[in-house]
């Protein structure tokens, strides 16, 4: 382990700068990632480096950004667009969904769209309704896409070099609240698979599912379930598609228990497919408690900050949901 | 304070037992943990020892009286006290000392009339008022059987067990009816935990020497009375039962022992050499069996009601000959244990059983039966099925025979044994294969490595 | 002529005559084939549909031969074009193999696209058409992108973006009309403004008189051209093509012409006359070309019809061959998915 700290924020910009240096395909576009250096300052320094036509500065047009990665991957080149905010993502879906997905099956396997789009998702920050919204299964739901949400700085790294290198349309989310988070880095290039979810705490008396920002709050819940000798398993999923099942699987096998945990509200979320997902396979017959989902309420994000708060599972929230499956109350 | 003394309750579904003797009487002083009277279940003779000192008094129940589980039958006083007055016949708590299974029944609404605690656990699980249930027990009390009509009339499906994937799960891999586990989840549900404390339930609370014969109650000049009662009743019961229920179709089969017992005289040098057990024909034939059955999950079934339960591992009890009286423990999980463990297991329930320290859960789950006659010379014989059990294997002596191999007449040594099945649920065909199968792997014992 | 669209300029004599000189005999002579080609195919897969044998509907182009043809004829072997729903006669243009093409519209394995596609999303991406697509507009944005791809690879390919009236106001056309120009992309928006989106007729939808008028609100040029004359459209687009190619300025080019047929094989017509097609159908672009050719003496008047004969007899030949071809196995039903 090289030792070395950056932010999670950093740690992307790291991965676009090594990507675009080894690879002269690979080109940046969105709104403000110039010379403002992105929304949130993820692409800072990058046009200076590589340039105005390696890093380009897009019109307000997340259409126009969709369709522009989707036609260049066409040609060959290896682009990453960025969605300011995962909101925005509504107005790029009809290319991402109609286009970009589907391409490579409707000319019957001879096209290819190696593309990435990235955006920042999830609340906290107090950027209310339109501006914090999870909307990760709408493409989940969607065959041809790949979803990837890391939780650290050094799995946004890795995962992030693994898309640009895949060779399909790949969804990157960020999470806002995790911009600012920092972990150990290694500083030369390096590849994480997609597909491959992390088990972050070993346990034996229950699972938690998750991933992204609520990654670090189920690990501090079991910490405190620890001490009520809750022994908590936790498993950090990082890609949420193509899903690693057998990891799941494993896993509810082992603990018997299962809770499953995101922040995208709880109706028609991804955590209804893990249930699925675990209800189906062969951990059904270990499953010694009802499959407990764990998510942000049915409602827009209000602006209030406890109520904002209150919207979404906190560490709290999670100790108590844990406990109550651990002593059979559910 | 007079220290009341129960009947106490051994396995989880036990509703009543039966007393068999008293080794104690009225008026005698008593000291704790001496052995009162001699209780029977369904399964076991067990000894109750005192709670307490004092002097025995106020005994309610007789010899061959069968009384409801935690019924107080007696008191034991101390200096100076005397009986109390205006007690009711219905269950006090138990004292502590008296060993007692672990788990704790849910309590349940009881205005009048008692029920037995399996029926209140039950009502409390399904949320039935037991006001509204007749009692066909001993004193009107309720038992779980009324507690099941009850639920049943209630007409919805309440009736099904709550338990959960886990928790079936061990109790198909080992046998248990979830029925008669209790279940400490949300609703009565039954979690694994409850399975696993049920299997190991029962305190290990062991039974003294049963009396060398049944005991004679009287004589007249042309004959002797023996009492059908306690284990000699049980099994006449559940033989009656058995025959009357179940259609039983019969199968010989003669099996050339020549690689078995090649095969049990080299394990024999092995143990001998190792100082362990030596193995019996018995342990083998179970352990051929066990892989038999596995291959034929139809003969390794219980038919209960309309569910063939087509067990996943094969618990087979093996009979043992007792003094007037037969008990048949069960080795567990046998395709998964070597002849050598099988062969210890047997050798030591089959001693535990002549000294009646079996426990309910070493004579529960079983999946097939083997009895073996050849020590005593039986060339075959016919069983009758055990407990609702799709087969049983009556196996006769080894024998040397001539026989006909090759156009030839050579002497080998031979063994009969006679498959009982269950026809409403094992045809000619399925009893037919399942014998095929069992004779090639006695007579090429290496088969036991597939 | 009755259209909604402001008259435009037509093409003069002189300016067709050198038109015709500075082409090839071969080119020309390829060209009128393909159209008749393209008339053959669309004719053909309509009595195809009719019988029952093709799956699903079509959008044919019987009437817009020239504009198909016009537009593609500039273009290098290199250069790359994305179609629309109404594609079968770009794809042709663009000189892909009718065999194939029919194989896919019956849906069979060795059609273009594997018979995953169909007549809405028929492909042939080594042979530079980067597909018809099933959504009003969505090639446009994806054109910007090509654009940026070549530009970043430092090629002087171009891409030819077809679009039809209805699409000029999705808001997909303005972005990308918007990036084209600011990024300075080879790309040229050919706009084949046949007047009718679905129903919706241009004079309803559009308070405009051209639609070429719309390069200028974006900062580029725009040009309306008689869409039924192939000379007219190959002029327009082979300067928009030189400009994209040698200068990086796209151009909006805008072909006026009719489809014979309704939208898709649903479509009862209810929202125009039979006048009108009557009338738009004596402007038969490919009659019209055979006869200048005929008129400049670069072909017989027999030889023309030679070539429309052998168009045909080509289209039965591919009909036949496609309906002999495999069923793509069951198993290989979720290939394709991802790389």
């Amino acid at each position: 382990m090289s030792g070395r700290e950056i932010t999670y924020l950093e740690a992307i910009r790291e991965a676009l700068r090594q990507e675009m240096q080894r690879d002269e395909r690979v080109f940046l576009i969105g709104e403000d990632i110039g010379i403002y250096g992105g929304a949130f300052g993820v692409t800072m320094g990058l046009m200076q480096e590589f340039g105005e036509d390696r890093v380009i500065d897009s019109p307000i047009s997340e259409l126009g950004i969709a369709g522009a990665i989707t036609g260049a991957a066409l040609t060959g080149m290896r682009p990453v667009g960025e969605i300011m905010f995962m909101d925005f993502i509504t107005l790029a879906s009809e290319q991402l969904v109609n286009q970009a997905a589907k391409i490579r099956f409707m000319f019957g396997g001879k096209a290819t769209v190696p593309l990435v789009m990235r955006t920042p998702m999830g609340s906290g920050t107090g950027a209310a309704e339109q501006h914090s919204q999870s909307l990760e299964n709408w493409f989940v739901h969607v065959p041809g896409i790949k979803v990837v949400a890391p939780s650290t700085p050094a799995e946004a790294k890795g995962l992030l070099i693994e898309s640009i290198r895949d060779d399909n349309p790949v969804l990157f989310l960020e999470a806002k609240l995790l911009y600012k988070t920092k972990g150990e880095v290694p500083e030369e290039p390096f590849t994480i698979p997609l597909g491959k979810a992390d088990i972050k705490r070993e346990g034996r008396d229950l699972t938690i599912i998750t991933y992204s920002v609520m990654v670090k709050r189920a690990l501090e819940a079991a910490d405190q379930l620890a001490q009520e000798g809750i022994d908590v398993e936790v498993i950090d999923l990082r890609t949420l598609k193509p899903l690693d099942k057998e990891t799941i699987i494993a896993s509810v096998k082992k603990t018997g228990k299962a809770l499953i945990l995101h922040e995208a509200a709880k109706t028609g979320g991804f955590g209804g497919e893990l249930a699925g997902v675990i209800a189906e396979s062969e951990a059904f017959d270990y499953l010694d408690a009802p499959i407990v989902r764990l998510a942000g309420r049915d409602m827009p994000v209000p602006y209030n900050r406890t109520l904002e708060y209150n919207t979404v599972p906190q560490v709290e929230n999670i100790v108590e949901s844990a406990r109550k499956m651990a002593r059979r109350e559910v | 304070m007079p220290i009341p003394v129960i009947m106490p309750k051994f396995e989880m579904s036990q509703e009543t037992g039966q007393i068999i003797s008293w080794y104690k009487k009225d008026g005698d002083l008593v000291k704790k943990g001496e052995a009162m009277f001699s209780v029977e279940t369904d399964k076991v003779t067990m000894d109750v020892e005192s709670p307490g000192d004092g002097v025995l008094a106020g005994i309610t129940a007789k010899e061959g009286e069968t009384v409801p589980v935690t019924t107080v039958i007696a008191y034991l006083l101390g200096q100076g006290e005397s009986l109390p007055t205006a007690e009711s016949a219905s269950e006090a708590q138990p004292p502590e000392n008296v060993s007692t299974p672990v788990e704790q029944p849910k309590s349940a609404a009881i205005s009048s009339g008692s029920a037995t605690p399996v029926a209140q656990r039950m009502a409390a699980a399904n949320a039935l008022d037991l006001t509204s249930v007749t009692g066909t027990g001993l004193n009107q009390t309720i038992t779980k059987a009324d507690v099941e009509a009850a639920l049943a009339q209630r007409g919805n499906d309440e009736g099904k067990v709550r338990a959960t994937p886990a928790a079936r799960r061990i109790a198909r891999e080992e046998g248990v009816v979830l029925d008669e586990v209790p279940g400490s989840g949300p609703r009565g549900r039954v979690q694994e935990d409850d399975v696993q404390k049920f299997l190991s339930t029962t305190s290990q609370r062991s039974a003294q020497v049963l009396p060398p014969q049944a005991a004679i109650l009287s004589s007249t000049p042309d004959y002797d009375i023996v009492p059908l009662k306690g284990m000699r009743r049980t099994i006449a019961d559940r033989m009656v039962s058995s025959y009357q229920s179940a259609p039983h179709i019969m199968f010989t089969m003669s099996v050339d022992g020549t690689s078995l017992e090649g095969l049990r005289k080299r394990m024999n040098e092995q143990a001998v050499k190792r100082g362990e057990e030596k193995i019996s024909m018995t342990a083998l034939l179970t352990r051929a069996v066990a892989w038999t059955l596995l291959r034929h999950s139809r003969l390794n079934s219980t038919l209960n009601g309309d569910e063939i339960r087509q067990y996943k591992t094969a618990n087979i009890g093996v009979a043992v000959a007792l003094n007037d009286g037969l008990i048949v423990p069960v080795v567990r999980n046998v395709e998964k244990k070597g002849v050598s463990q099988i062969a210890a297991e047997i050798n030591d329930m089959a001693k535990r059983a002549r000294e009646s320290k079996l426990t309910p859960s070493d004579v529960s789950g079983g999946t097939f039966t083997i009895s073996n006659l050849g020590p005593f010379g039986i060339e075959q014989f016919t069983a009758i099925l055990n407990g609702g059990q799709a087969g049983i294997l009556a196996v006769g002596a080894v024998q040397k025979e001539v026989v006909v191999v090759d156009d030839e007449m050579v002497i080998r040594p031979i063994m009969r044994m006679t498959l009982s099945a269950d026809h409403r649920t094992v045809d000619g065909a399925v009893a037919a294969q399942f014998m095929a199968d069992l004779r090639s792997v006695l007579e090429n014992p290496d088969l036991l490595l597939y | 002529m009755s259209t909604n669209v402001q008259p435009y300029e037509p093409l003069s004599e002189k300016r067709r005559k050198e038109l015709i000189k500075s082409l090839s005999k071969e080119e020309l002579l390829d060209s009128l084939q393909k159209m008749w080609k393209i008339r053959a195919f669309e004719e053909k897969a309509e009595e195809l549909y009719m019988l029952g044998k093709i799956h699903g509907t079509m959008h044919l182009s019987i009437g817009m031969e020239a504009s198909a043809m016009g537009s593609i004829l500039p273009l290098r072997q290199d250069d790359l074009i994305l179609s629309t729903h109404r594609g079968h006669g770009h794809c042709i243009a663009k000189n892909a193999d009718m065999k194939l093409m029919m194989a896919e519209f019956l849906g069979k394995e060795c059609g273009y696209c594997r018979g995953r596609g169909g007549s809405m999303h028929i492909a042939d991406v080594e042979g530079g058409n980067l597909g018809a697509n099933g959504v009003v507009a969505g090639g446009i944005p994806m054109a910007v992108g090509v654009g940026l791809g070549f530009k970043l690879q430092k090629t002087d390919k171009v891409i030819v973006c077809f679009f039809g009236d209805g699409a000029a106001n999705e808001g997909a056309f303005h972005e990308a009309l918007n990036m084209a120009a600011i990024y300075d992309l080879p790309v040229v928006f050919v706009c084949e403004n046949n007047q009718y989106g679905m129903s919706g007729s241009f004079k309803r939808m559009f308070r405009i008189p051209r639609i070429s008028d719309r390069a200028s609100a974006y900062g580029f040029p725009g040009v309306t051209v008689d869409g039924n004359d192939v000379l007219a459209v190959y002029d327009a687009v082979n300067a928009a093509v030189d400009r994209a190619r040698n200068q990086r300025i796209p151009t909006l080019v805008e072909n006026v012409t009719y489809r014979w047929r309704g939208h898709s094989k649903s479509d009862a017509n209810r929202y125009r006359t039979k006048e009108e097609i009557e009338e738009w159908k004596t402007k038969d672009p490919n009659v019209r070309f055979a006869s200048w050719l005929v008129e400049a003496k670069v072909i017989s008047s027999d030889e023309a019809e030679q070539i429309r004969k052998s168009a045909y007899a080509e289209i039965d030949a591919a009909a036949e061959f496609a309906e002999g071809c495999a069923e793509p196995a069951l198993e290989s039903i979720e290939e394709g998915v991802y790389a």
